[in-house]
Protein backbone atom coordinates (compact mmCIF):
# COMPACT_ATOMS: atom_id res chain seq x y z
CA UNK A 1 0.00 0.00 0.00
CA UNK A 2 1.52 3.73 -1.06
CA UNK A 3 2.62 5.17 2.39
CA UNK A 4 1.40 9.47 3.34
CA UNK A 5 5.27 10.35 4.05
CA UNK A 6 5.36 13.89 3.51
CA UNK A 7 3.95 17.22 4.85
CA UNK A 8 4.37 20.89 3.85
CA UNK A 9 3.50 23.73 5.61
CA UNK A 10 3.79 27.09 3.91
CA UNK A 11 5.14 29.14 6.35
CA UNK A 12 6.61 32.97 6.54
CA UNK A 13 9.30 32.36 8.64
CA UNK A 14 10.23 28.65 7.88
CA UNK A 15 13.92 28.66 10.22
CA UNK A 16 11.61 29.98 13.24
CA UNK A 17 9.08 27.40 12.19
CA UNK A 18 11.16 25.16 12.41
CA UNK A 19 13.22 25.34 15.35
CA UNK A 20 9.70 25.31 17.14
CA UNK A 21 9.06 21.82 16.22
CA UNK A 22 12.36 20.72 16.64
CA UNK A 23 12.33 21.22 20.49
CA UNK A 24 8.53 21.00 20.68
CA UNK A 25 8.70 17.44 19.55
CA UNK A 26 12.28 16.49 18.64
CA UNK A 27 11.81 16.29 14.88
CA UNK A 28 15.30 16.19 13.39
CA UNK A 29 16.80 18.45 10.91
CA UNK A 30 17.57 16.63 7.71
CA UNK A 31 17.68 19.11 4.70
CA UNK A 32 17.72 22.92 3.58
CA UNK A 33 15.48 22.60 0.12
CA UNK A 34 16.33 25.38 -2.19
CA UNK A 35 14.43 24.91 -5.14
CA UNK A 36 12.69 26.90 -7.94
CA UNK A 37 9.36 26.53 -5.65
CA UNK A 38 10.75 27.17 -2.34
CA UNK A 39 13.02 27.21 0.12
CA UNK A 40 12.76 26.09 3.92
CA UNK A 41 14.15 22.96 6.21
CA UNK A 42 13.18 19.48 5.74
CA UNK A 43 11.86 18.18 9.56
CA UNK A 44 11.97 14.44 9.91
CA UNK A 45 9.92 12.29 13.25
CA UNK A 46 12.06 9.08 11.55
CA UNK A 47 9.18 8.06 9.44
CA UNK A 48 7.69 11.16 7.66
CA UNK A 49 9.46 14.33 6.45
CA UNK A 50 8.02 17.36 7.22
CA UNK A 51 8.62 20.17 4.98
CA UNK A 52 8.59 23.83 6.47
CA UNK A 53 8.49 26.24 3.23
CA UNK A 54 8.65 29.83 2.06
CA UNK A 55 6.76 28.93 -1.04
CA UNK A 56 7.94 31.44 -4.12
CA UNK A 57 4.60 30.78 -6.53
CA UNK A 58 0.85 30.44 -5.72
CA UNK A 59 0.36 26.82 -5.89
CA UNK A 60 -3.10 25.98 -4.38
CA UNK A 61 -4.40 29.47 -5.61
CA UNK A 62 -4.57 30.99 -2.31
CA UNK A 63 -2.74 33.65 -2.80
CA UNK A 64 1.07 34.37 -1.96
CA UNK A 65 0.37 35.23 1.76
CA UNK A 66 -1.42 31.64 2.55
CA UNK A 67 -0.19 30.24 5.73
CA UNK A 68 -0.73 26.88 6.97
CA UNK A 69 -0.68 23.00 5.42
CA UNK A 70 0.20 23.66 2.12
CA UNK A 71 -0.14 19.58 0.35
CA UNK A 72 0.97 16.32 1.26
CA UNK A 73 3.14 13.29 -0.13
CA UNK A 74 2.37 9.89 -0.88
CA UNK A 75 5.35 7.17 -1.50
CA UNK A 76 4.21 4.95 -4.14
CA UNK A 77 5.69 1.44 -5.99
CA UNK A 78 5.59 3.18 -9.30
CA UNK A 79 4.82 6.86 -9.84
CA UNK A 80 4.09 6.24 -13.57
CA UNK A 81 1.51 3.65 -12.78
CA UNK A 82 0.42 5.84 -10.61
CA UNK A 83 -0.15 8.82 -12.48
CA UNK A 84 -2.29 6.84 -15.00
CA UNK A 85 -4.50 5.48 -11.95
CA UNK A 86 -4.73 9.43 -10.47
CA UNK A 87 -5.89 11.17 -13.85
CA UNK A 88 -8.23 8.08 -14.40
CA UNK A 89 -9.95 9.31 -10.75
CA UNK A 90 -10.26 12.84 -12.55
CA UNK A 91 -6.59 14.44 -10.74
CA UNK A 92 -5.08 16.90 -12.60
CA UNK A 93 -1.57 16.86 -13.28
CA UNK A 94 0.12 20.16 -11.90
CA UNK A 95 4.23 20.05 -12.37
CA UNK A 96 7.05 17.43 -12.28
CA UNK A 97 10.24 18.90 -10.00
CA UNK A 98 13.30 17.26 -9.03
CA UNK A 99 14.36 16.72 -12.62
CA UNK A 100 17.10 18.49 -14.70
CA UNK A 101 19.18 17.84 -11.56
CA UNK A 102 16.92 20.65 -9.02
CA UNK A 103 16.36 18.70 -6.02
CA UNK A 104 19.08 16.15 -6.68
CA UNK A 105 17.91 13.01 -4.96
CA UNK A 106 14.32 12.79 -5.54
CA UNK A 107 11.59 12.72 -8.04
CA UNK A 108 8.08 13.81 -7.61
CA UNK A 109 4.98 14.21 -9.45
CA UNK A 110 2.36 17.04 -7.88
CA UNK A 111 -1.28 16.69 -8.35
CA UNK A 112 -4.66 18.39 -7.70
CA UNK A 113 -6.83 16.10 -6.11
CA UNK A 114 -10.59 16.42 -5.52
CA UNK A 115 -11.77 20.16 -4.43
CA UNK A 116 -7.98 21.00 -5.74
CA UNK A 117 -6.21 19.33 -2.85
CA UNK A 118 -2.29 19.49 -3.91
CA UNK A 119 -0.48 16.54 -3.39
CA UNK A 120 2.95 14.26 -4.41
CA UNK A 121 3.48 11.07 -5.49
CA UNK A 122 7.43 10.25 -5.34
CA UNK A 123 8.50 6.11 -5.92
CA UNK A 124 12.16 7.52 -3.72
CA UNK A 125 11.48 8.92 -0.12
CA UNK A 126 11.78 12.66 0.96
CA UNK A 127 14.74 13.20 2.93
CA UNK A 128 14.20 11.51 6.33
CA UNK A 129 11.16 9.84 5.42
CA UNK A 130 10.91 6.25 6.05
CA UNK A 131 11.07 4.06 2.67
CA UNK A 132 7.84 1.25 1.69
CA UNK A 133 7.74 -2.11 3.60
CA UNK A 134 10.23 -4.33 2.32
CA UNK A 135 7.96 -6.87 1.32
CA UNK A 136 6.23 -4.47 -0.89
CA UNK A 137 8.42 -3.09 -2.38
CA UNK A 138 10.59 -6.43 -3.10
CA UNK A 139 7.36 -7.62 -4.90
CA UNK A 140 7.09 -4.47 -6.58
CA UNK A 141 10.62 -5.59 -8.33
CA UNK B 1 10.47 10.85 19.60
CA UNK B 2 7.16 11.76 19.06
CA UNK B 3 5.52 10.47 15.34
CA UNK B 4 3.06 12.84 13.46
CA UNK B 5 0.20 10.39 12.89
CA UNK B 6 -2.64 12.36 11.77
CA UNK B 7 -3.20 14.41 8.99
CA UNK B 8 -6.94 16.49 8.64
CA UNK B 9 -8.53 17.87 5.45
CA UNK B 10 -11.20 19.90 5.10
CA UNK B 11 -13.33 19.43 2.23
CA UNK B 12 -17.02 20.29 1.11
CA UNK B 13 -17.96 16.76 0.26
CA UNK B 14 -15.97 14.19 2.30
CA UNK B 15 -17.86 11.36 0.56
CA UNK B 16 -16.28 11.27 -2.83
CA UNK B 17 -13.20 12.86 -1.41
CA UNK B 18 -12.62 9.41 0.61
CA UNK B 19 -13.48 7.51 -2.07
CA UNK B 20 -10.60 8.86 -4.63
CA UNK B 21 -8.32 8.46 -1.79
CA UNK B 22 -9.34 5.01 -1.45
CA UNK B 23 -9.13 4.20 -4.82
CA UNK B 24 -6.24 5.98 -5.68
CA UNK B 25 -4.00 4.45 -2.89
CA UNK B 26 -5.79 1.48 -1.63
CA UNK B 27 -6.35 3.24 1.79
CA UNK B 28 -8.76 1.96 4.15
CA UNK B 29 -11.99 3.87 5.42
CA UNK B 30 -11.72 3.09 9.34
CA UNK B 31 -14.46 5.37 10.50
CA UNK B 32 -16.98 7.34 10.13
CA UNK B 33 -17.43 10.08 12.54
CA UNK B 34 -20.13 13.20 13.26
CA UNK B 35 -19.18 14.97 16.20
CA UNK B 36 -19.33 18.18 17.38
CA UNK B 37 -16.50 19.71 15.24
CA UNK B 38 -16.87 18.06 11.92
CA UNK B 39 -18.51 15.18 9.73
CA UNK B 40 -15.97 12.58 7.63
CA UNK B 41 -14.36 9.73 7.18
CA UNK B 42 -11.11 8.23 8.78
CA UNK B 43 -8.58 6.80 5.79
CA UNK B 44 -5.53 4.92 7.06
CA UNK B 45 -2.31 3.95 4.80
CA UNK B 46 -1.32 1.80 8.28
CA UNK B 47 0.66 4.33 9.28
CA UNK B 48 -1.16 7.84 9.59
CA UNK B 49 -4.67 8.62 10.06
CA UNK B 50 -5.98 10.92 7.15
CA UNK B 51 -9.27 12.82 8.02
CA UNK B 52 -11.44 13.91 5.31
CA UNK B 53 -13.46 16.69 6.95
CA UNK B 54 -16.50 18.97 6.82
CA UNK B 55 -15.74 21.27 9.67
CA UNK B 56 -18.95 22.58 11.52
CA UNK B 57 -16.57 25.86 12.79
CA UNK B 58 -13.82 27.84 11.76
CA UNK B 59 -10.95 26.38 13.67
CA UNK B 60 -8.59 28.29 11.99
CA UNK B 61 -9.48 31.32 10.86
CA UNK B 62 -9.67 31.11 6.74
CA UNK B 63 -13.46 31.30 7.45
CA UNK B 64 -16.07 28.55 7.09
CA UNK B 65 -15.36 27.98 2.74
CA UNK B 66 -12.01 27.26 3.61
CA UNK B 67 -10.98 23.65 1.78
CA UNK B 68 -7.59 22.70 1.80
CA UNK B 69 -5.04 20.99 4.58
CA UNK B 70 -6.23 21.95 7.78
CA UNK B 71 -4.31 20.48 10.84
CA UNK B 72 -2.26 17.72 11.82
CA UNK B 73 -1.62 15.56 14.60
CA UNK B 74 0.96 14.48 16.79
CA UNK B 75 1.08 11.45 18.83
CA UNK B 76 2.92 11.70 22.39
CA UNK B 77 4.24 9.38 25.23
CA UNK B 78 2.73 12.69 27.76
CA UNK B 79 0.20 15.30 26.91
CA UNK B 80 0.41 16.93 29.49
CA UNK B 81 4.33 17.11 29.35
CA UNK B 82 3.94 17.99 25.47
CA UNK B 83 1.24 20.61 26.50
CA UNK B 84 3.58 22.73 28.87
CA UNK B 85 6.36 22.32 26.66
CA UNK B 86 4.69 23.60 23.43
CA UNK B 87 3.15 26.56 25.92
CA UNK B 88 6.67 27.28 27.23
CA UNK B 89 7.76 27.93 23.71
CA UNK B 90 4.94 30.38 22.51
CA UNK B 91 2.15 27.84 21.53
CA UNK B 92 -1.57 28.03 23.08
CA UNK B 93 -4.15 25.84 23.56
CA UNK B 94 -6.77 25.62 21.45
CA UNK B 95 -9.61 23.11 23.65
CA UNK B 96 -9.71 19.53 24.25
CA UNK B 97 -11.51 17.27 22.38
CA UNK B 98 -12.77 14.01 23.24
CA UNK B 99 -14.21 12.13 20.00
CA UNK B 100 -15.91 8.94 19.48
CA UNK B 101 -14.05 6.14 19.44
CA UNK B 102 -10.88 5.29 20.88
CA UNK B 103 -7.88 7.05 21.13
CA UNK B 104 -10.85 9.90 21.00
CA UNK B 105 -8.85 12.47 23.56
CA UNK B 106 -6.90 15.07 21.88
CA UNK B 107 -5.40 18.64 22.77
CA UNK B 108 -5.70 21.50 20.30
CA UNK B 109 -2.84 23.63 20.07
CA UNK B 110 -1.38 26.39 18.08
CA UNK B 111 2.14 26.57 16.78
CA UNK B 112 3.89 29.35 15.07
CA UNK B 113 2.15 31.31 12.50
CA UNK B 114 -1.37 30.23 13.96
CA UNK B 115 -0.78 26.48 12.44
CA UNK B 116 -3.34 24.35 14.04
CA UNK B 117 -1.90 20.91 15.43
CA UNK B 118 -3.20 18.30 17.81
CA UNK B 119 -1.46 16.48 20.16
CA UNK B 120 -2.54 12.94 21.60
CA UNK B 121 -0.89 10.09 23.37
CA UNK B 122 -3.37 7.47 21.87
CA UNK B 123 -2.92 6.72 18.57
CA UNK B 124 -6.04 7.95 16.48
CA UNK B 125 -7.96 5.33 14.24
CA UNK B 126 -6.06 3.65 12.16
CA UNK B 127 -2.85 5.47 13.44
CA UNK B 128 0.49 3.28 14.16
CA UNK B 129 1.39 3.45 17.92
CA UNK B 130 4.47 4.80 18.82
CA UNK B 131 7.11 2.56 18.76
CA UNK B 132 7.76 2.44 22.52
CA UNK B 133 4.32 1.33 22.95
CA UNK B 134 4.15 -1.57 20.39
CA UNK B 135 7.10 -2.78 21.96
CA UNK B 136 4.99 -2.67 25.42
CA UNK B 137 2.38 -4.12 24.15
CA UNK B 138 4.43 -6.76 22.39
CA UNK B 139 6.37 -7.62 25.33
Amino acid sequence: MPKLRHIAIAAEDPEAMAEFYKKAFDFKEVGRPNGYLADGVFLSDGTLNMAILKFKTDQLGKGMDYRGLHHFGVLVEDVEEFEKKLESLGAEHYIDQGQDGHQAGYFEKKFYGPEKVLFDIAEHGWAGAEPLPAPMKDAAE
Amino acid sequence: MAKLRHLAIACKDPDAMADFYMKAFDFKNVRTSDGPLAYGHHLSDGTIDLAILRFKSDQIGKGMDYTGLHHFGILVENVDEAQKVVEALGGTHYLDTTAQGPGGFEIKMYGPEGVLFDVAEHPWTGAEALPAQVKEAAD
